[in-house]
């Protein structure tokens, strides 16, 4: 048994391969993202609230501010940056289209939760995409519009 | 903020990580992280090591077993929402998972690690207190069990000992004529509760015969209103005589939430709520 205060990992990001880093243990996979050029990931709160930094881990949304580098080892990740496939490119359409962003900075992690609610396959009411949406905060908008492009694509992809 | 430093051990099965935690015992157990590392980040804990036991196997199953059902500590909040004996048997569960976090958040944190830490405002440990739910825990001396209503001695504070690991809860399954009935109030769908009620209603002949009410959000830990109950099985919902006698048995703790007034006057009208919600 050991334990140290950095690890060496290995896990691939929108499809790259990361081999054998070095991370310190203390670090969040939000401020390693981030130190890699990978700044669409935003930090708000650090704890959980506000959902900017909600990133896709094996599969399944995570807060990259609430997960260690070091739990990574052998992970799967996409963030903001790698959502270049056809649902995507429609979803961050109708984000456009309806003014669902202003200063941006909740975007990826809305974005995020789009995507996770749209793999779901439900048909959502308002209410519902609103429920969905409770965990990311947004400062600008008031959420109507972010509603309406959730609400469009989820009419448009399923 | 950011986390403090520490070192970081990943357990490959049980008994490593309790002899790491019986060795150091500056050193933390990791779950899902969901309730830990906000902490680490707003430096409210400097521990020396966090022992990561996420990526034991099996400590996640879901099973029954005769007339319980098992949920493995390492199971995540999604994991039992998306379970189909889950479904089944204990279907109140998926309904009060809905209420806890977002999902991003249930897509990490355990059920294990929710009762466990043993928040005053969190949903779980009110319900396995309520439900007669059964804590196995593992330790240096091996396997041992304690009731729910044991395990909460006071304000994140639980019978956990310090070479111990939560490896799973027992629910006994709820007769045909047992209910578990919840209801919370809260500002934003998802955030911790000003008040919430977890009450265990058995009937007979469409009266109460049994009644357990617990509360979360309400004081220092899962707080069970054992006089309360028996004024609503006797005389029904009387809102000034269940005030105070719910006054006279909680010492409601006001937090950032709601002032300990408001949570008397919530745990109060929650009574109602959840008699209105009683299908009879
Ligand atoms: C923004 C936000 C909102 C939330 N809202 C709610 C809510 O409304 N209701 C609610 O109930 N919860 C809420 N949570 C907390 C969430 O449910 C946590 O996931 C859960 O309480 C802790 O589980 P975890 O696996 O993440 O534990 P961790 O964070 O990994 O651990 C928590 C504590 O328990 C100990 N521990 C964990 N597992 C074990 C084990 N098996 N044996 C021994 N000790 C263990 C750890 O050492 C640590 O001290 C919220 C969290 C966030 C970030
Ligand atoms: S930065 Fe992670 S949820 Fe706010
Ligand atoms: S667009 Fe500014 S926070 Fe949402």
């Amino acid at each position: 048994m050991s334990a140290k205060n950095s690890v060496n990992i290995s896990f691939s990001v929108n499809g790259e391969n990361f081999d054998d880093v070095t991370v310190p243990t203390r670090q969040h996979l939000a401020d390693y993202l981030r130190s890699q050029g990978l700044t669409g990931t935003h930090l708000g709160c650090e704890q959980g609230a506000c959902g900017a930094c909600t990133i896709e881990l094996d599969g399944v949304a995570v807060r990259s501010c609430l997960v260690l580098a070091s739990q990574a080892n052998g992970s799967s990740i996409t963030t903001v940056e790698g959502f270049d496939d056809e649902i995507m490119e429609k979803v961050k359409n109708n984000f456009l289209k309806h003014n669902a962003f202003q200063c941006g900075f909740c975007s990826p992690g809305m974005l995020m939760t789009t995507k996770e609610i749209i793999s779901s396959k439900k048909k959502l009411s308002r209410d519902e995409i609103r429920a969905e949406i409770s965990g990311n905060y947004c400062r600008c908008t008031g959420y109507q519009s972010i509603v309406d492009a959730i609400e469009e694509s989820i009419n448009e992809i399923n | 903020m950011k986390a403090p430093d520490f070192s970081y051990f990943e357990a490959q099965n049980i008994e490593d990580a309790i002899k790491y935690k019986s060795e150091d015992d500056e050193a933390i157990i990791l779950a899902g992280g969901q309730s830990l590392l906000p902490a680490l980040n707003m430096r409210l804990s400097s521990p020396s090591c966090l022992i990561d036991i996420s990526k034991i196997n099996n400590l996640n199953e879901i099973k029954v077993e005769g007339d319980f059902i098992n949920i493995g500590a390492l199971a995540t909040h999604s994991d039992v929402m998306n379970n189909d004996l889950i479904h089944e048997r204990l279907p109140c569960l998926v309904d009060i998972l809905k209420m806890v976090a977002h999902a991003a958040i249930r897509n990490k944190g355990t059920h294990g690690g929710s009762i466990a830490y043993g928040d005053p405002a969190a949903e779980l440990p009110a319900f396995a207190v309520a439900m007669n739910a059964e804590i196995i825990l593992n330790g240096l001396a091996g396997q041992r069990i304690v009731d729910a209503k044991d395990f909460y001695l006071g304000l994140f504070e639980t019978d956990l000992k310090s070479d111990e690991i939560l490896t799973a809860i027992r629910y006994p399954l709820l007769g045909h004529n047992q209910h578990l009935i919840f209801d919370e109030v809260c500002r934003r769908h998802g955030d911790y509760a000003m008040a919430g009620l977890m009450a265990r209603v058995e009937l007979e002949q469409s009266q109460i015969k049994n009644l357990d009410l617990v509360y979360f959000a309400t004081g220092d830990k899962p707080n069970i209103a054992q006089n309360t109950a028996k004024l609503v099985i006797n005389d029904g919902y009387d809102y000034e005589r269940l005030k105070k006698s719910l006054a006279s048995e909680i010492d409601f703790a006001g937090d950032l939430n709601s002032s300990s007034e408001m949570k008397l006057h919530l745990a109060t009208i929650l009574i109602n709520k959840i008699l209105n919600k009683l299908e009879r």
